[in-house]
This record gives C-alpha cells, structure tokens and sequence, in this order.
C-alpha cells in the first residue's frame, strides 16, 4: 500500500513535430511539496497541464490511484485545484473579488444549486486567510496583481481540493508582493495539508515548505530530490548552462551569475 | 407623430414587427454578452454569415431557410467549437478563411438563384413587416430557450465567462456549457434572419453588450442592460424607420450604435478603469 496520489509513467506530449515532454516519470505521494522547475521551454507548464486534464499525453498516469485518460472526470476534477499565472483581465469585466472566489465553489455545488450564504461566509474567511477580505466587492480586474493572485488561490482552496497545481503564481509580481504570496502559500500548505505541486522558473523565490525538487529540461527530467541539491550552483548551472553560483541570506537564496 | 405611430400600432405587420423586435433584441443581446465578454466576435460573425449562407442554399434547394440556416449554424458551431479548443493553431485565421468561405457561398447561391432575389435580399437585410406568424413562434421559442439557459445555468455562464480553464479545473462542465453557446447563437441568428438579416444581426450581436460594459460591473445587471439596450434599438429602430420611411434593419442597427455612443459617453467606468490597465500588463493568456 502507497501514499502516492499521483504516478506518472514516460509521459510524452508532441506537438506538431515538437517533443514538449519526453518520458516523464514522477510519483508524488500526499501532503509533498514539490517544485517543478526549469529554464523556459522545459516542459514545466506542459507537464502541469497534463497534471490537470489540459493537454492530451501518451504514456501511464494514475491519480489517487485511478487510471486516467484524456477525459478527466468531474469528481476528478473536483480534487485537483489550480493557480494559474496571472492572467489578463479586462478592468472593467463584470465580477468581483468575492464572486470570482464562489466561482472555485461551481463544480462541488453541482447544477441548479446557488452559493448560500454559508458559502460565502466561507469564501470570506478564506479572503480572510490571504488579506483580501476588505476587497470582496472590488472588481476583479481592477485590484493589483498581488491581490488577484490572492483571491486566485482562495478560489482555488475554496474548491477543497486535495493537490493543488501551481503554475507561476508568483510570475510578474514585484518581490515584496512575490515574498508576500509564498508566505501564504506555504501557511495554506500546512493549514490544509494539501500536495502540492508550485512550476517556477525562478529558483530565487521559492516557498520554504518545498523540500523536494524536480528539474526539467528540453522536455526531460534531468534531477528529482531535495531542494538544496536541486538549487545548488553546480545543479543550477548545468540546467541554465551559465556558471551560476547561489547563497543563502536571511532565509532567500541569492544568485550570482559567473 | 404620436398618432401615426398609434394608427400602426393597430395594424397586424406591424405588431407581428413589435414583438419580433423585442424578441430579436432579447435574444441578440443576451447573445452579446457572451460574445462581447468571452471575446469572440469572429465567431459570432462567422455563425451569422453560416446562418445567411444555409438560409440562401434553402431557398435554393426550395426547403424552409431557417432549417437550412440552422442546420448549416450547426455544422459551424461543430467545426467552430473544436478549432477554438486547439492550441497549436490561430483560430482567428481559421475565422476568417470560414467567414470568407461562407460569405462566397452565400453570394454564388444568390447568383444562381433563378427565380427573384427578393428573398435572399431579405435574408441578408431583413424585413421586420413581411414576417409571418410562424417566424414569429420560432423566435419565441428560441428567445425562451436562451433566456431559461442564462436563468438556469448562471452560475456554470459566469465561471465560464471569466475563465473556461478555470471552470473546467473546478469541475463545470464548461464544454457543454461553451457548445450549448454556440449552438443557442446558431439557432438565435437563423430566427432572426428574417428580422434584421444575415448582415446586420452581428452588430447585434456586439452592440447591447458592448453597452452593458461600460456600464456596470454586476453581472446580472450586465443581462439586463444589455437586452435593455438591444430591444430600444430594435424597437426605436423600427419606428424610425416607419417614421422616416428608412429600412428597417439599418435603422436598427445605427439605433443600436448611437445607445453605444450614449454609454459611452456616459461610462462612469472609463475613468476608474484607467488605473486597472496595469494589471494586464506583463501576463499570459490562460483563456
């Protein structure tokens, strides 16, 4: 008997003549933290939206133990939250911060079904949680960044997922906003005791409950272990192929480049 | 004036005319919505050139235009919907090869139309006083299904509406919910072909939301003012063109952009949301 909530087996996406992954095999067990990281185009996204039931795969993937396919089905769906990166939004599009949060509800509320109000007392106590509480009637598209991914990841813990995916969520925000969210996510992670999975391409911003890393490159997994080893300067600039060296200060780790 | 428009209210084309525009501006707007804040006016156009094409290749074949422009709405919904799942193509290339292709259709058909082309001229332009009593269930019952879709699957719409990866994440059956769209915009502009046209419905198609937009940010209200907005300009539209003796769909249509202009010019959100356009700088798409 295994924790493991989610095995994959030489998983392969082509694209075209493109080989986006190739042979990917990783097991990850419940309440794992695990970073998905490498440079650009290395198939971390790719491998993510496998993960959630975005992109069609060749190769073997069981989820809590399931067999699945392409077809993901909604009790599935239902398990697997996700935090995508900051996405464009028009300022003026009709929801606010406390609707977008109801919206993670949709699928677990089933058809026919509104959210009540002990729904929303939910949903505010998870605003709440990530200090975007005072912004539950502010539209969406007019909060910062920061603030939308806030209420991006309420949405997403709303839903009660069991892993959580996440694709660069601290992509285009500034560094104290960045520092900000990882601090939350790394309370949401011992609050819920969620897996989790966190893509980045950015070794200097990473959540301090990741302990275990997976680099990717050029579709491949090149390295699966701790995190120290994973971010260390000879692993680092094997993957970048630049002489990096990094250090630790103050808990961050810092990068210099050769 | 008052009196004139009294003495056609009396007059059966012209409440036949009455209801269809309030008809056909519930439904058209209702549909502007979805297109206006799901971005897709191409398909939009391009289902209304499918509905116009199917209707000509009706009157060719001799069989009912709004079964044949539904049917041909349908398969474009079929080929429409897939393609703007792929991710390795450009749909909006797709688009507009599919708008061209069924525009030519739709001309050769009226080309070798032997008999008079005053029918497919009406199916292009529309004429809201020559519509029949059964034109006019068929938009009822269409408008009634579009209306009962919103009111019972609001919540699934607007998670849809704000992001269809996120709603599919978090288990809405967003597909459906994305297909039985395309498939009410289908069955909306075949009805409405004989109202305001193949041509003209899609500034309907865009106009009453694109009002609602920027007027409001709740999302119920956003319905409202868009069907609002999309029956004055079909039934103001209507009356001008009595009035003035102009066509009726135009009218209807230069109806529609002049309450845009109105809103806009009024918009109380222009200026707040100057300060929101930081924040769709700098990130990725994940629609």
């Amino acid at each position: 008997m295994t924790d493991a909530i989610l095995e994959l087996e030489e998983i392969t996406v082509r694209k075209s003549e493109t080989l986006l992954l190739d042979g990917i095999s990783l097991t990850v067990s419940r309440n794992e933290f695990v970073g998905l990281i490498g440079p650009n185009g290395a198939g971390k996204t790719t491998l993510l939206n496998v993960i959630a039931g975005f992109e069609p795969f060749q190769g073997s993937f069981r989820l809590f133990g399931q067999r699945e396919t392409g077809k993901r089905s909604r009790a599935s769906r239902l398990r697997v939250g996700y935090v995508p990166q900051l996405f464009p939004l028009d300022p003026a599009f009709p929801i606010n911060a406390l609707e977008a949060v109801l919206t993670g509800l949709v699928g677990r509320l089933g058809l026919f079904r509104s959210p009540g109000g002990k729904e929303k007392e939910k949903a505010m106590n998870l605003m709440e949680m990530m200090r975007v509480d005072r912004l539950a009637g502010r539209p969406l598209g007019q909060l910062s960044g920061g603030e939308r991914q806030k209420v991006s990841l309420a949405r997403a813990i709303i839903q009660q997922p069991e892993i959580l995916l996440m694709d660069e969520p601290t992509a285009s925000l500034d560094s104290a906003v960045q520092k900000e969210v990882l601090n939350l996510i790394d309370e949401i992670h011992r609050r819920e005791s969620l897996t989790i999975l966190f893509v980045t391409h950015d070794f200097t911003m990473i959540p301090s409950a990741m302990k275990r890393a997976v680099l990717l490159d050029r579709g491949a997994k090149v390295f699966d272990g701790d995190v120290d080893t994973a971010l260390s300067g000879d692993s680092l600039s094997r993957l970048f192929r630049y002489p990096l060296e990094t250090f630790e200060h103050n808990g961050r780790r810092f990068v210099s480049y050769g | 004036m008052v009196e004139q428009l009294v003495e056609a209210l009396s007059c059966p084309p012209i409440q036949r005319a009455v209801i269809a525009c309030v008809l056909c501006g519930a439904s058209c707007s209702l549909l502007s919505v979805f297109v206006v804040l799901m971005k897709m006016p191409l398909i939009g156009v391009s289902m209304s050139h499918a509905a116009f094409a199917g209707a000509v290749l009706g009157l060719l074949l001799d069989v009912n235009p709004f079964a044949s422009g539904f049917v041909v709405c349908l398969l474009a919904a079929g080929i429409l919907g897939p393609l703007s799942d792929r991710t390795d193509i450009a749909p909006e290339n797709v688009l507009g090869i599919m708008f061209s292709f069924l525009m030519g259709l739709a001309f050769l058909g009226m080309g070798i139309l032997t008999r008079t082309k005053a029918g497919a001229l009406n199916l292009m332009w529309g004429s809201l006083l020559s519509l029949s009593g059964s034109d006019i269930r068929i938009l009822t019952v269409i408008t009634t299904l579009l209306v009962l879709f919103v009111a019972l699957f609001f919540k699934e719409i607007r998670s849809v509406m704000f992001s269809r990866r996120l709603a599919a994440s978090s288990g809405v059956p967003e597909k459906a919910i994305y297909y039985a769209l395309l498939f009410l915009t289908g069955a909306v502009v075949s009805a409405n072909l004989a109202t305001v046209g193949g041509l003209l419905i899609f500034a309907l198609l865009v106009q009453p939301g694109a009002t609602a937009l920027q007027l409001t940010y709740n999302l119920k209200h956003f319905f409202l003012i868009a069907a609002a907005a999309g029956i004055g300009a079909c039934v103001s539209g209507l009356f001008l063109s009595y009035i003035f003796d102009l066509p009726s769909g135009a009218s209807v249509v230069l109806m529609a952009t002049a309450i845009f202009a109105a809103a806009f010019i009024v918009s109380p959100k222009r200026r707040s949301n100057k300060s929101g356009e930081r924040n769709t700088t700098h990130a990725t798409d994940i629609r």
